[in-house]
């Protein structure tokens, strides 16, 4: 590990005790919502007395301070519990929903600097000119979709005129994951990339702007090579830390967007266990995400300092 | 002893066309319409929740039910029209003159998916199994039972408690399906992963929120069915995206598309959106524990208070009709006539100016967040009952915080359905009048002795002609007594590709998926 990344354990201990508020946050919202798990299991027909039996088959008689003592001594030996629906270990239910998610967004973030890049340099190359205004007109356009609408028309576009592609679902391979999750995954990218190119414009137009480009124009530089080596480097470096900071938004444009392509990921396994007060998916799940953004906090962090020398957060954290 | 071989008269000639082999009349539809089915294909379904477990015995929810109806089978079974009942592992059944025992001999061809031969044996160990789960499970149905024996190993003898006319019909829920003998050698919980029935598919597989497949089953005791190879249901939470992908051919059935879609489904080319008659009642309860609603003039006014024909039209898009009965059409008894209270404002004034309220008065209805068709007829109500002169608010919360405050009887009015399990009235109306039913009369606390006498003079009698005029005086009676004000009855609706022959849904809401084939 390069001394620079010296910071990253001192930030992973300092997530522990976010972790636990998140989780004690979490317990308590879940349990003051009216409604119980063995209602929402034994459904209209279900008699009196089957209710009660369930509801102390299951443990939620018990006090609320036993069942969070529970779940803490649970979750120090690495067990979230057992989901109240499927009966089966959270952990096995957030572990298989993981890889959707996370494929997902992945792939959300690959597309969006797929359309970001390209289009922040046309912007930025000729600032107000016909490019630009339409790259604005894009962003602007881009902001002001709700993310379900511009899912909704790409299906009806690209899924049911077109036939192009599957209207929701995952796939068993991983060739067609990769196809199941492109409309979702371009639908996330167009709610990302505003914020992406006009962060990389604006910093492209300060870049092009400075000596040291000028200098490199100078001694002959020009095209893909100036772009790559001069411009894109120094223009990336603020939007690493915006990247970063809508990841973690984008978790929970997900939660959307699953349910729009009936995705079987985290956002889906979170509606459907609140909707079913299945308390340990609830809890196993937000601990999971918010472990989730405090790690892309990290990794950001891990890229800005790759990406720009003067950077030394171990220095800073200790000042 | 006298012999019979149905509940009503038809059932003799059902019986002879299942002895016949020709199955249910489904089949024949399916052949009628688009020649001879076609064997082999992948059916995928699409419905919003996924199974919550295979436990017969104990799993209350209908995505369930539907899935273990494939797999595992009862000794009777509902008529495509709901109102009668087919022997289907029994071939028929014969009651004692005292009328407690009955002496039900099975079919001799029938195997578990496994090869194993059905016997009696696991008939009277798969009905025990049910009662044994009493009152936290579906036990309660064979409450009339005092034992069951396997006479030999095609004969099985019950012997009741009490005469109990809707004895065939408990033995055609899921339920008292037949499962083998001591669950093969497994633990039930074992058993449950993965069950094994006599039925026309087999478990295959089950990726938990999103999809779960059933493989056809070659020793289906029903020759040449299923047409099938197998049958999947997808998880797709959101209605838009399952009328997208039924449109988009990306699935071949939509098992619930919203009534608004309807329309547009039906103008797709390739799509057929059908209705099949249900025995679903709409319904807002009163809280009779409450005051004003113990007073039958303010639930009278009410009910006369609302447009049934607009909800009809506002909310299932005309698909659907007027409730003016407890029981829905296609329950058996129903009578037409029972004299449901209708839309009419002078008599809604009339009544409400007789009661403890005649200046009218505030209260509340609650329904459930997020449900689109109660929102409408809550703002509906709302606004014929200020013509009355009474303020209603509506009081929302999400479906399962909603279900718990029903049944703490948390409510003033609310909206609720009903839908039945067996084709016998005496499951709802031993819910919704007895008080002692287990659930305070749907909830309600209405608690007539004349209602609940009838409905007790009911359940006991065997005769056919005797027993509608039963269950006719228990919904005039109900209809006066205006403890529920039915609101509309409304179908079931699925959105099919044109690939998909022979689907047909029971007013129970079953399907049967052995009649089912796709065209290449």
């Amino acid at each position: 590990m390069s001394h620079r990344l010296r910071f990253i354990p001192g930030r992973l201990v300092q997530s522990i005790p976010v972790a636990f508020g998140v989780t004690l946050i979490v317990f308590l919202l879940a349990h003051l919502l009216p409604g119980n798990a063995a209602v929402a299991l034994l459904g209209e027909r279900a008699t009196q007395e089957s209710v009660a039996a369930l509801t102390a088959r299951l443990g939620l008689d018990e006090p609320l301070w036993r069942q969070y003592l529970l779940f803490l001594g649970q979750l120090v030996h690495g067990d979230l519990g057992t989901s109240l629906t499927y009966q089966l270990p959270v952990t096995q239910l957030v572990l298989e929903a993981i890889p959707v998610t996370l494929s997902l967004l992945l792939y959300a973030l690959v597309l969006a600097l797929a359309i970001s890049v390209p289009l922040a340099a046309l912007a930025a190359f000729r600032p107000g000119g016909a490019r630009d205004l339409g790259v604005r007109g894009f962003t602007l356009l881009g902001q002001g979709m709700p993310q379900f609408w511009v899912g909704i028309m790409l299906i009806l576009l690209l899924g049911v005129s077109l036939r192009a592609f599957p209207v929701g679902g995952y796939g068993d391979t991983a060739l067609e994951h990769l196809y199941h999750l492109f409309l979702p995954a371009v639908t996330l990218a167009i709610a990302m990339s505003p914020t992406i190119i006009r962060s990389l414009r604006s910093s492209m137009i300060s870049v092009l702007g400075s000596e040291y480009v000028g200098t490199a124009k100078m001694k002959g530089a020009a095209g893909v090579q100036l772009f790559r080596g001069h411009v894109l480097r120094n223009a990336a470096i603020p939007t690493v830390s915006i990247v970063g900071v809508n990841l973690g938004y984008l978790v929970g444009g997900s939660l959307v967007i699953e349910r729009v392509f009936a995705l079987p990921g985290l956002g889906s396994l979170m509606i459907n266990s609140i909707f079913a007060r299945d308390f340990p998916t609830i809890q196993g799940v937000t601990l999971f995400v918010a472990l989730f953004v405090v790690v892309v906090g990290i990794l950001t962090d891990v890229v800005y300092t790759l990406l720009d020398p003067r950077v030394d957060l171990s220095r800073t954290a200790r000042a | 002893m006298r012999t019979r071989f149905g509940v009503v008269g038809a059932l003799a000639l059902t019986m002879a066309l299942a002895l016949g082999g020709c199955g249910a009349a489904g089949s024949d539809d399916s052949a009628d319409a688009g020649g001879a089915p076609v064997k082999g294909g992948d059916l995928t379904m699409a419905r919003s929740a996924d199974i919550i477990a295979m436990d017969k015995t104990t799993t209350f929810d209908n995505n369930s039910i539907r899935v273990m109806e494939q797999i595992m089978e009862p000794l009777f079974h509902s008529s495509p029209d709901g109102t009668k009942l087919e022997p289907w592992l029994a071939t028929g059944y014969t009651i004692s003159d005292d009328q407690l025992t009955y002496t039900i001999p099975l079919r001799q061809d029938v195997t578990f998916s496994d090869g194993t031969p059905m016997t009696a044996a696991d008939v009277k160990f798969s009905l025990d199994e049910n009662t044994k789960t009493g009152a936290s499970g579906w036990g309660f149905v064979n409450a009339a039972i005092d034992s069951v024996e396997a006479t030999d190993d095609h004969t099985v003898t019950v012997k009741l408690k009490y005469p109990w006319a809707p004895l065939i019909a408990d033995l055609s829920i899921f339920s008292n399906g037949v499962i083998p003998k001591d669950y093969g050698g497994k633990t039930a919980e074992e058993f449950y992963t993965a069950p094994v029935g006599t039925g026309p598919f087999v478990w295959s597989g089950w990726k938990k929120g999103q999809s779960l497949k059933l493989t056809a089953n070659g020793k289906y005791w029903q020759k040449g069915k299923p047409y099938l190879s197998s049958v999947q249901w997808n998880v797709v939470p959101d209605a838009n995206t399952r009328k997208l992908q039924v449109q988009g051919g990306q699935i071949d059935i939509d098992d619930t598309p919203d009534w608004s879609s309807l329309a547009s489904l039906k103008a797709a080319g390739g799509v057929k959106a059908e209705t099949y008659p249900s025995t679903q009642i709409d319904y807002v309860a009163f809280n009779q524990a409450r005051a004003p609603f113990d007073d039958v003039h303010v639930r009278r006014a009410i009910s006369y208070a609302i447009d049934r024909q607009s909800l009809v039209k506002a909310v299932l898009f005309g698909n659907g009709e007027v409730a003016n009965s407890l029981l829905s059409p296609g329950t058996p008894y129903y009578d037409a006539k029972a004299g449901g209270l209708m839309f009419d404002v002078a008599k809604a004034k009339a009544e409400l100016a007789q009661s403890s309220e005649p200046g009218g008065f505030t209260t509340t209805l609650l329904i459930a967040s997020g449900n689109p068709n109660q929102a409408s007829v809550a703002q509906i109500m709302q606004s014929e009952l200020k013509d009355i002169g009474i303020t209603m608010e509506i009081k929302q919360l999400d479906p399962t915080a909603n279900k718990q405050a029903r049944l703490a009887s948390d409510f003033d009015m609310t909206l609720s359905a009903w839908t039945m399990d067996i084709p016998d009235p005496d499951q709802w109306t031993s819910f919704a009048v007895d008080p002692q039913g287990g659930s305070k009369s749907a909830f309600t606390s209405y608690d007539n002795p004349d209602v609940i006498a009838l409905n007790a003079q009911a359940q006991k009698e065997t005769d056919d002609a005797k027993r509608q005029a039963l269950y006719t005086q228990l919904q005039q009676k109900t209809s006066e007594d205006a403890f529920l004000a039915y609101l509309y009855y409304s179908p079931y609706v699925y959105a099919t590709t044109d690939a998909v022959q022979g689907f047909q849904v029971t007013p129970l809401g079953g399907y049967l998926l052995q009649d089912v084939s796709k065209k290449k």
